[in-house]
């Protein structure tokens, strides 16, 4: 069987090449786009997926999980009647103003208040036990080894959070979330240092492990239906992460850009790639009439041009991926925020092979001008 | 090639009655044939001669089935070529219609082979008989040594041969040749139309060649002369220039 396009491909590479890297530098400008969004954006759910709760409780409505209110402790005795919930733990999450010296003059932290028991879900992850048992100790925190340079101080410094002294116990990389820096404190120093205390007194959140983290869709939907507890709302852990991550993705204005940008990535990818094709099909455009003089039909000719098409893609998506690869392992090993999701990341190959299918589409309008009556002088 | 039949009786495959065709350019109406009647016989090599714009391209193209005319009928292979629509035209050019141009017409990525199998591929044929029709094809027109090179590193007669054996590979009752020595020199010119009324003779095909090279007049069995969309004289040779035994080489 010979592959017209496949040959022509290969003879005359050069006339594809730059259709082929158009495709590449796009696929690689979304494949490195969407795992720093996953990455940046994935901070607003550094709680959620650093934890190892299945079911979140919060206040009814919180859009994104910073944007919490005090809920009515009563609560965790409903978690506790459940016959599927095996532990439940408060969570505390405060705004702060860190005071730390060395010329840094105010930061705003957001201060997880968090339990120090052995085997807590809050930042099971990141902490390791004997972290954890660090903050036992009264005023006690930690914070990401990134974030101590923006704070001015050191592990085993002093600085002050709401006027009230803290020490830097121990680092733990991983905290850093989007829009704030993160503290971490136990309950009872959170207790301490919030600026609010007394007001409703408290946690904003309740968290809890479930025996069959499976059934966490149907116990949260039972936890909803329960009247007489106060005012509160469950989410699975997934579903709260999510509806955190969209927010910041979709109400803040930089998910907006991010959108914007891919529009024209690929826009300018399509564009190059049909102009590419177009003009190899031109190049050609003789002897695409005289196949279609020998009786070879249109739309025999019109596939010619979709394989083109598509090994431009494959070429190109292929290059990209290794290219993406190689940049998200280094950015990962420099403390970039990227993450890898693989249906994101599939998506966006998908979207990429749609954007060649389409310009092979343009393209085939080309062959409008492979008539074999021109042929004849 | 498949066995060797003899020359078919004397019989009209194509047939034009009274066709007529003329091309607009803005308000202007150029006549480019006018109420032309004419048929054409298999197994012989039929030369239409004429100086340039007298419409001996145009009547190729509507006798092949590339263009339509505006008033009267052709009839290729006992079939109207009018009733058909364009995917019924494609279908019929596939199974019946071969052609070769002046400009030869092949892929810069193809090598030889790839050329006279490609068309094949979108007939219905295994993979054997595409083979077997494209070696003979090859062998018909001499350029089977060369069969592993692409048009860049061929002359113009063997880029023309090579045309010439993809028409043939597909073993077509009609072939239609539109100025097929013009670009070449003398010598090649004399080996394409050798083998032109070879396969005419050989294989009982129709073939219909359009030219304006004088030299062609001697080895065609039967020459219209056209001129301002008319058929002036039709003359038949009884002993046109025999085509030569050997194989083509050029």
């Amino acid at each position: 069987m010979v592959s017209l396009a496949r040959k022509t491909l290969i003879h005359e590479w050069r006339r594809f090449l730059p259709a082929t890297l158009a495709v590449g530098f796009s696929t690689l400008l979304q494949l490195l786009q969407a795992a720093l969004v996953l990455g940046i954006f994935g901070g607003a759910a550094v709680y959620i997926n650093d934890s190892s709760a299945d079911i979140w409780i919060g206040y009814p409505g919180t859009q994104a999980i910073d944007l919490g209110r005090a809920i009515d402790g009563d609560v965790a005795s409903l978690l506790d009647m459940n016959h599927e919930v095996t532990r439940v733990e408060p969570f505390y999450l405060l705004d702060g103003d860190w005071r730390g010296g060395h010329g840094t003059g105010g930061v705003s932290v957001y201060i997880s208040g968090i339990s120090t028991q052995p085997g807590g879900m809050m930042f099971a992850r990141v902490l390791t036990p004997v972290l954890r048992a660090k903050l036992t100790y009264p005023e006690s925190v930690i914070v990401d080894p990134a974030d101590l340079t923006k704070l001015g101080v050191k592990v085993g410094g002093t600085a002050a959070i709401n006027g009230h002294l803290v020490r830097v116990v121990a680092t733990a990389p991983g905290l850093r979330a989007l829009g704030g820096v993160d503290i971490l404190a136990s309950l009872q120093t959170a207790r301490l240092l919030d600026s609010s205390a007394g007001e409703a007194g408290g946690p904003t959140y309740l968290v809890a492990r479930l025996r069959h983290p499976a059934n966490a869709g149907r116990v949260v939907a039972d936890l909803n239906g329960h009247t007489g507890f106060g005012r509160y709302h469950a989410w699975t852990a997934p579903q709260f992460a999510r509806r955190s991550v969209l927010f910041w993705l979709f109400n803040t204005g930089a998910g907006a850009g991010v959108l914007f940008l891919a529009v024209v990535v690929f826009a300018v990818g399509a564009i190059i790639t049909s102009q590419a094709l177009v003009a190899a099909v031109a190049a050609s455009v003789n002897e695409y009439a005289t196949l279609n003089a020998l009786g070879v039909g249109r739309r025999q000719l019109r596939w010619v041009v979709l394989e083109q098409a598509f090994w431009v893609g494959a070429c190109g998506v292929i290059l990209a991926s290794v290219l993406a690869g190689l940049l998200i392992w280094l950015a990962q090993s420099e403390n970039v925020p990227v993450a890898v999701s693989v249906p994101v990341l599939s998506a966006c190959l998908v979207l990429v092979m749609v954007l060649v299918g389409i310009s092979g589409l343009m393209a085939m309008r080309t062959l409008r001008r492979a008539d074999p009556a021109t042929l004849l002088r | 090639m498949p066995e060797l039949v003899p020359p078919l009786p004397s019989s009209a495959t194509l047939v034009a009655q009274n066709i007529a065709k003329s091309f607009a350019s803005g308000r202007l109406t150029t006549p480019v044939l006018s109420n032309l009647s004419v048929s054409i016989d298999a197994g012989e090599l039929t030369l239409i001669s004429g100086p340039s714009g007298c419409g001996k391209s145009t009547l190729l193209s509507i006798l092949s089935g590339l263009q339509t005319p505006d008033a009267g009928h052709v009839m290729a292979l006992s079939e109207s070529l009018q009733t058909m629509d364009s995917h019924r035209r494609e279908a019929f050019r596939l199974h019946h219609t071969g052609f070769v141009f002046q400009g030869f017409n092949l892929f810069p990525a193809l090598t030889a082979r790839e050329q006279v199998r490609l068309p094949l591929q979108y007939l219905d044929l295994s993979s054997q008989e595409i083979d077997r029709r494209t070696d003979e094809s090859l062998e018909e027109v001499g350029i089977a040594h060369r069969h592993h090179l692409r048009p860049a590193e061929l002359s113009g007669g063997e880029k023309q041969r090579v045309a010439i054996a993809r028409a043939l590979a597909k073993l077509p009752a009609l072939l239609f040749a539109d100025e097929p020595t013009s670009a070449l020199d003398a010598a090649s010119g004399q080996v394409i139309i050798d083998l032109l009324h070879r396969i005419a003779r050989a294989h009982g095909t129709t073939v219909l060649c359009v030219s304006h090279d004088p030299r062609l007049i001697s080895h065609a069995d039967r020459v219209l002369t056209m001129e301002d969309g008319r058929i002036l004289n039709d003359s038949r040779q009884l002993t046109p220039h025999r085509p030569q035994d050997r194989r083509a080489s050029c």
